[in-house]
């Protein structure tokens, strides 16, 4: 970098610290046109006079002739440069640091996600927190309002805009840490919005700056404080916790369980991590982590079986949160399947021979004659058999249609043309391409206009979704016996799909769940209602529907959650698991769109702009320059 | 520089009835006064030696009828005056400067000279004095040979009523010639601004060579002592056609004062250096004021 580039850095560093827009001062360049104008436009009025002689004489005693020196002399032109400086100025928008916050309506944005609850000395980040918006509320002058938003997993408005000091103070302190991730967007939206009504709004993040989703906030210059809370930086914690079920095929059948261990303070971390299953001990693995850096630890074991696995780093650092990990260890999902079909028919053989071998599925037959609606099967299979209602549960129905308003058949096709198919769709997931199926005799599918059509021919759809009301419905148009679908690949494929797609195994196989996201409750026809046990012993009871899960979003503490059916229960493990709340340390800046905004410590300072009184002393020059010029009574 | 500085005629003809009837006051007072009284042995000399005859000569209008020979009337049926050789046979020389630069001023620098030069003219021929006058610039000469007596008076103004100022200022060549040409004792007044661009003493030094007593009578308008200009000038030199240009300050006016001040005293002590009556008049004085005041305060006038 050459000695020029350094200066000009220098240079903008301070301009940046007096100035909010800068570039504007390249309008200064506009004094020495004004100059130059000034000179090459400078009319002498001509006067004949008796003798110049004794002019000449005063003018070699002053040597007044220089250019320099007529300027000097003349009012209306340093006016007209002190204009020009004013303005420019005033564009580049002078400022300077006050303490204090007083004076302005004010948006606190709150952190109150897991990292967060760090110790700093004796108290949390938290409190610290909330000790420097206390301190805001208390400097308010009349006439200030405040709006509160806390922000973590999720925001919440705690007050609107109001000047109800005991209410804000109350709000403050009611403030609870969470477990879970730190998401900005949406209070930022919320102040945005805002904003647009209340011009002099001023943002402030109170928080240690840990965000997640700081590059999805946009690109749009937003005018905030970042209030720095936190020093600390010693911390290490498991960012990831999972177990892989044994593979197919290898001797071996044990379980893996697999965990990592991120450091985030500047020394060496050299401590344990102790596996355990319920209330018995797997393992016990020494960990070392250089600072900065992961350490991955994997366990293996015999199948477990049902019960809850925990991690624990044995450390004692600022975030406790992120010391220990848990897994639900569900036994594999078991998906009820009726199949009801001719039992010697060969689409009947197909079907069976491509469910079966699938560990999951638990399959029932019956023929169509046998057939007595039930609710407990997850998937039911209709052969070229429609009974007179609609069953609970997922539907397919093959070579028939379910009695449904809109659907029906009319007539049938020779040889269909596969002429399109519905990639998007999740049961055509693996690229399941099927046009090169032949198939003798199709059913020709009458469906609801807003029907998602999965295969079609022309003019009418060969495989369609019909689903109403959550409840999963397919329709196969076709005979599998009259096609040579079984033997191609997209035959298994799809069945694979059928049964990925069933709710019980889309939403029940995940054993953990990240803190303030939401896990599922499946429908049990027994229940309209279950009662779910937080970690901290609290109970919630929920409302199910019989058709589709249920999501339950109470998720803000890590911990196991219990879901009581009855006596059954079905545990979920709610984790932290996150590197960027575990990197404890507070952000030297936050980037929102192109701004860097630098963190302010302890007390806000807020700049406060100086254009008025610029604007305002440039138009006074500007009077008085245009008087003199029409007086020009002394110059 | 304001605008009235323009080359402007005089604001009243010398002839005027106002100008004339001013004149006549002032002659008036000069009854008891003579011109020619600053010597003292020249008073002396002139009370013992109006006796003796020395010459007759014309009568011409206006002169006092007690001079007349009336004798020679009587044999002759003409009229003549009888002169005395001892009586002292005075000329007012008036030398005025007619450049260019003179045409400026308000009232007009020249004009205010004329005035000038007609007043004194006028109390030199009630007094029986010769008067000459001759207004020079570079680019020629204007002269009105001597006269003598009350009736020239007209003669006199109308001279100098016609005066214009033209050319440069020759002031030294000028008063050199006017020397060779004449030799005869009696008052010069030389009436100029003395802004010559090549100097002002070289006249006077001429003129102090003469037998004559001097004066000098500088004649400046109140723009030139005190001037009232503002903004960016460009000054035409009315004579050189050069030009200065200026951007008015209160320091370059204050020292532009300063210059005009030393100027005119650097005049003032070249003509008391060598015993030449000294006079500053600006043009807007009054001049009935200037020559009972200021011509009595020079030394001209007893």
């Amino acid at each position: 970098m050459s000695r020029f580039d350094t200066f000009f850095q220098t240079l903008g560093n301070t301009l940046d610290d007096w100035f909010l827009a800068p570039p504007f001062l390249w309008l200064l360049g506009l004094i020495p046109v004004v100059i130059l104008l000034y000179l090459l436009k400078l009319r002498r009025t001509e006067v004949i006079i008796a003798s110049t002689l004794l002019w000449l004489k005063s003018l070699q005693d002053l040597t007044a002739n220089a250019p320099f020196q007529r300027l000097r002399r003349n009012l209306l032109l340093l006016l007209q440069i002190l204009v020009i400086l004013l303005v420019a100025a005033a564009l580049a928008r002078p400022f300077f640091r006050q303490e204090g916050t007083a004076g302005r309506n004010l948006c606190l944005l709150i952190d109150r996600s897991a990292s967060m609850s760090s110790r700093e000395g004796d108290t949390t980040r938290l409190e610290l927190a909330k000790q420097c918006a206390l301190e805001m509320i208390r400097e308010m002058e009349k006439g200030d309002k405040v709006m509160l938003v806390t922000f973590a997993e999720n925001s919440d408005v705690l007050c609107e805009l109001t000047d109800d000091r005991p209410r804000l103070r109350a709000a403050v302190e009611g403030i609870e840490p969470s477990d879970t991730r730190t998401r900005l967007r949406d209070a930022i939206l919320v102040a945005r919005s805002l904003k647009l009504s209340v011009a002099d709004l001023h943002v402030v993040v109170i928080g240690d700056g840990k965000i997640r989703d700081l590059p999805e906030i946009g690109t749009r210059a937003f005018d905030l404080t970042y209030l720095q809370i936190g020093e600390t930086s010693a911390n290490a914690g498991i960012v990831a916790f999972s177990m892989r079920d044994p593979l197919e095929g290898q001797d071996d059948e044990q379980q893996q369980t697999f965990a990592l261990v991120h450091n985030a303070s500047s020394d060496p971390l050299d401590t344990t991590l102790t596996l355990s299953f319920e209330d018995t001990v797997l393992a016990v693995e020494e960990v070392h982590v250089p600072p900065g850096d992961d350490s991955e630890l994997v366990f293996r074991h015999p199948e477990l079986g049902r019960g809850i696995l925990r991690a624990e780093l044995d450390v004692d650092d600022a975030l406790a949160v992120d010391n220990s990990a848990l897994l639900a260890v569900q036994p594999i999902a078991r998906i009820k399947v009726l199949l009801v079909a001719e039992p010697d028919g060969t689409s009947s053989y197909f079907l069976q021979r491509v469910l079966v071998p699938d560990p999951r599925v638990e399959l029932s037959t019956l023929a169509p004659t046998d057939y007595t609606e039930s609710s407990e099967y997850d998937l039911t299979i209709f052969d070229s058999f429609a009974p007179a209602s609609l069953p609970t549960g997922t539907l397919l129905y093959i070579n028939a249609v379910p009695p449904m308003d809109g659907v029906g058949v009319e007539g049938t096709v020779e040889h269909p043309a596969i002429i399109s198919v519905d990639s998007e769709h999740p049961m055509m997931r693996f690229n399941l391409n099927p046009s090169n199926v032949g198939i003798r005799e199709a059913l020709r599918l009458v469906v609801p206009p807003d029907t998602r059509s999965l295969v079609s021919t022309v003019g009418s759809p060969l495989v369609a979704d019909v689903s109403r009301g959550g409840q999963q419905i397919l329709i196969i148009g076709f005979d599998i016996a009259a096609s040579d679908w079984p033997l191609h690949l997209s035959y298994p494929l799809f069945f694979q799909n059928l049964l990925a797609w069933v709710p019980r195994v889309a939403l029940a196989s995940e054993a953990s769940t990240i803190a303030g996201q939401s896990f599922a409750i499946m429908p049990d026809p027994e229940r309209t209602s279950v009662s779910v046990t937080r970690p901290d012993s609290s109970v919630d009871a929920v409302d199910l529907d019989p058709l589709r899960p249920v999501f339950y979003a109470n998720t803000e503490q890590t911990g196991v959650y219990a879901v009581a059916y009855g006596d059954a229960v079905l545990f979920h493990a709610v984790n932290l698991l996150d590197r960027t709340e575990s990197a404890v340390a507070p952000a030297e800046s936050l980037s929102i769109g192109r701004a860097e905004i630098a963190p302010e410590r302890g007390r806000v300072r807020q700049n406060r702009e100086l254009w008025r009184w610029l604007v305002v002393a440039a138009l006074a020059i500007l009077t008085l320059e245009w008087t003199i010029y029409c007086r020009r009574a002394w110059i | 520089m304001s605008p009235e500085t323009t080359t402007e005629p005089a604001a009243y003809s010398l002839l005027d009835a106002d100008f004339l009837r001013r004149l006549e006051r002032l002659a008036i007072l000069a009854k008891r006064v003579q011109l020619g009284h600053i010597k003292g042995e020249r008073k002396s000399r002139r009370k013992g030696s109006s006796v003796e005859f020395a010459d007759y000569r014309d009568y011409v209008q206006g002169d006092d009828l007690r001079h007349v020979d009336w004798n020679i009337f009587g044999r002759l049926d003409a009229l003549y005056l009888k002169l005395f050789q001892e009586q002292e046979d005075l000329t007012v020389h008036l030398l005025i400067d007619a450049s260019r630069s003179m045409a400026f001023g308000k009232p007009g620098k020249l004009a205010f000279a004329a005035k000038l030069a007609a007043a004194i003219g006028y109390i030199g021929l009630v007094g029986y004095d010769r008067v000459s006058v001759e207004a020079f610039s570079e680019s020629g000469i204007f002269r009105l040979p001597a006269v003598r007596g009350k009736g020239a008076a007209r003669e006199l103004f109308a001279f100098l009523d016609g005066l214009g100022a033209q050319g440069r200022t020759g002031l030294e060549q000028s008063c050199r010639s006017y020397i060779l040409r004449n030799r005869s004792k009696g008052i010069a007044v030389l009436l100029s601004d003395f802004l010559d661009p090549s100097g002002f003493e070289g006249a006077l030094r001429r003129l102090s060579q003469s037998r004559c007593d001097l004066f000098a009578v500088q004649v400046l308008s109140r723009d030139e002592l005190d001037p009232q200009v503002t903004g960016d000038l460009k000054l035409l030199d009315s004579e050189t056609g050069e030009f200065t240009e200026i951007s008015v300050s209160p320091s370059l006016l204050r020292r532009y004062r300063e210059n005009v001040g030393g100027f005119c005293d650097a005049v003032r002590a070249f003509c008391m250096a060598r015993d030449i009556g000294y006079v500053l008049a600006p043009s807007d004085t009054p001049f009935e004021e200037l020559i009972l005041d200021m011509l009595r305060a020079g030394g001209m006038i007893r």
